[in-house]
């Protein structure tokens, strides 16, 4: 880097020459100048860095990050400590795992729709299923679409 | 065609989106220092509770009740209406939001003829991607909106929705008759007293009155609202949302603090968060007013001092805002008066920048409210900042909120759990 100076009178936009016969208000403005090669990677840098919001949130507005607690989802990979993002826009299918309402607190487990039988199914063979009565009597609160594992905690999220 | 959507009893269906067992429980969220009652659930209405009603008025009758509390949760607010407000937008022509919970939207070009489908849309989609009920009322002119939102909320076979051209024949001419013109959009209770005085007291009777007669009487203001109270838009959906014009950080004390250096520090705290705020929006404040004051409820003396003052330039430095605000307060506190509120108002605010500094004042100091910002932002609020606005110890003018439910969504330290 080079470092130049060039004088602006007070109130130009532009550098102009400087009487020094008479007393003028100048104003120092640094530049920085770049020395050698314009880089050729900066063309095509325009969009910008891998950003994960742009890559797991579909829809800012209706996403929601939970954390899980306990081990009744490890059969999926989802393990005690691990957050969750969780899009309310999108609806439940079966196979879904979904944030469900039961009993006024929340619950996730894998969504199971076979005929007429709505069933919370969870990943872990030491727990049972939750058989729900049919689609109507089972609020899904979200659709879990993935999941966050901190394998080597660091920063902000250890 | 114009659509008001109200986010109903806002705070608490904000706190029974991240706590499903409030369903169906009477629910009331306090204000700052849990001292009033600033929203209720229906079950809480039905029990004859008030807005305003202070906490210890009805604490008593609480456990009996069932009724479950929660200390406001600001950020939690914010957070879920910015979620609705955006999504809004995303179905309308034009926004204006009105205020945390509450918008006007135009309806998208093409879709003049279906409006109420498109007001169950709107009322459907919040309701599944934010998880907030909503009305909504849609009418010709704003005012109409407003009533036909009221409409919605109290009917309920309505279905939260009411279009003013889908209602049986004379329902507005009955509905306009009962009501009293507080009811109106913009008619406080003071211009009602007024209005009571030339034989005005329902709505229907305002809309009948004559627009000139009002204007002359009373205000263009006024004037505006019967002109739309009889289907003629008057006032437009503003876009553009205004810059803000001013910034208020003020705060009641949870106990009078009768120690002037207390309110010196506290004021000091108030223009760090004015200062905030500023950065946040971008601007600077040329203008400066600070106070103190008694509480009007409690015995004592009356003193509500205050200081306005000029900054050498813009700013929205936390330093140069902070040692402002205490500089100019403190002379006029005194000593042993009980003061109840303090605050902090940053007026003549304008872009940052805007205003080029003068050859000679330029800061002596480099500037630290963005690092303290960055700081704060990864970290958490408090973590530093000047005086006592960092100290984790309670201060003084700290609120009191005993049932704060967590920063769900605004601290990755506090998400939701579930198992």
């Amino acid at each position: 880097m080079r470092v130049e100076c060039v004088f602006y009178p007070v109130g130009m936009t532009h550098p102009l020459p400087v009487q020094a016969a008479r007393p003028t208000l100048v104003q120092a403005v640094l530049l920085r100048v770049p020395a050698g090669f314009p880089s050729p990677a900066q063309d095509s840098f325009d969009d910008g860095r891998i950003d994960l919001n742009d890559v797991l949130i579909r829809d800012v507005s209706s996403t929601f990050i939970l954390r899980v607690t306990g081990d009744s989802m490890e059969g999926v990979g989802i393990y005690d400590g691990d957050e969750v993002l969780v899009d309310r826009s999108l609806t439940p299918r079966d196979g879904d795992v979904v944030i469900a309402v039961v009993d006024g607190d929340f619950t996730i487990k894998t969504l199971q729709i076979h005929h007429q039988q709505v069933v919370l199914h969870p990943e872990n063979p030491a727990y049972p299923d939750v058989v729900v009565g049919g689609l109507s009597e089972l609020v899904v609160w979200g659709v879990v679409v993935h999941s966050i594992r901190h394998l080597r905690p660091v920063g902000r999220s250890a | 065609m114009i659509a008001l959507v109200d986010v109903n009893n806002c705070y608490v269906s904000c706190e029974r989106l991240f706590d499903p067992s409030l369903i169906g429980k009477p629910t009331v969220v306090l204000s700052n220092n849990d001292g009033c009652v600033v929203a209720r659930s229906a079950e809480a209405k039905a029990l004859g509770i008030q807005m305003g009603d202070p906490w210890f008025k009805i604490a008593a009758d609480a456990r009996r009740w069932g009724l479950q509390r929660r200390s406001s949760n600001y950020p939690l607010y914010a957070d879920l209406s910015q979620r609705t407000m955006s999504l809004l937008a995303r179905y309308a022509q034009a926004q204006e939001i009105y205020s945390i919970d509450e918008c006007f939207l135009t309806p998208p070009p093409g879709h003049t003829r279906e409006l109420l489908t498109w007001g169950r849309q709107l009322r459907r989609v919040v309701a599944r991607n934010v998880g907030l009920p909503v009305s909504v009322g849609i009418a010709p002119t704003k005012t109409l909106a407003k009533l036909a939102t009221e409409a919605a909320k109290k009917i309920p076979a309505t279905g939260g929705v009411v279009h003013w051209e889908n209602t049986p024949p004379g329902f507005w001419d009955r509905l306009m008759d009962t009501l009293p013109v507080t009811e109106v959009w913009g008619v406080a209770a003071r211009t009602a007293r007024r209005l009571a005085a030339q034989g005005i007291t329902t709505v229907a009777e305002l809309r009948d009155a004559d627009p000139v007669r009002i204007r002359d009487r009373f205000s263009v203001v006024l004037m505006r609202t019967v002109l739309e109270l009889n289907a003629v838009p008057a006032i437009p959906v503003e876009e553009e949302t205004a810059t803000k014009q001013q910034i208020l950080v003020s705060r009641s004390f949870p106990e009078p603090i009768k120690d002037p250096a207390l309110i010196a520090e506290a004021v000091a705290d108030f223009a760090q968060r004015a200062a905030r705020r500023l950065r946040k929006g971008d601007q600077e404040a040329a203008r400066l007013t600070v106070f103190a004051a008694t509480s009007p409820h409690r015995p004592g003396p009356d003193h509500h001092p205050s200081a306005h003052l000029r900054l050498p330039a813009p700013t929205h430095e936390p330093g140069v805002l902070a040692a402002a605000a205490r500089r100019a307060l403190e002379p006029h506190l005194v000593h042993g008066i009980p003061y109840m509120r303090a605050g902090v108002m940053c007026l003549e605010l304008t872009d940052t920048g805007a205003a080029a500094p003068l050859p000679g004042t330029v800061p002596t100091t480099a500037p630290i409210g963005s690092l303290i910002d960055a700081v704060n932002t990864r970290f958490g609020t408090g973590t530093v900042g000047l005086g006592r606005s960092a100290t984790s110890a309670p201060r003084p003018w700290d609120n009191h909120q005993a049932a704060l439910s967590p920063g769900y969504t605004t601290d990755w330290n506090a998400l939701r759990t579930v198992s």
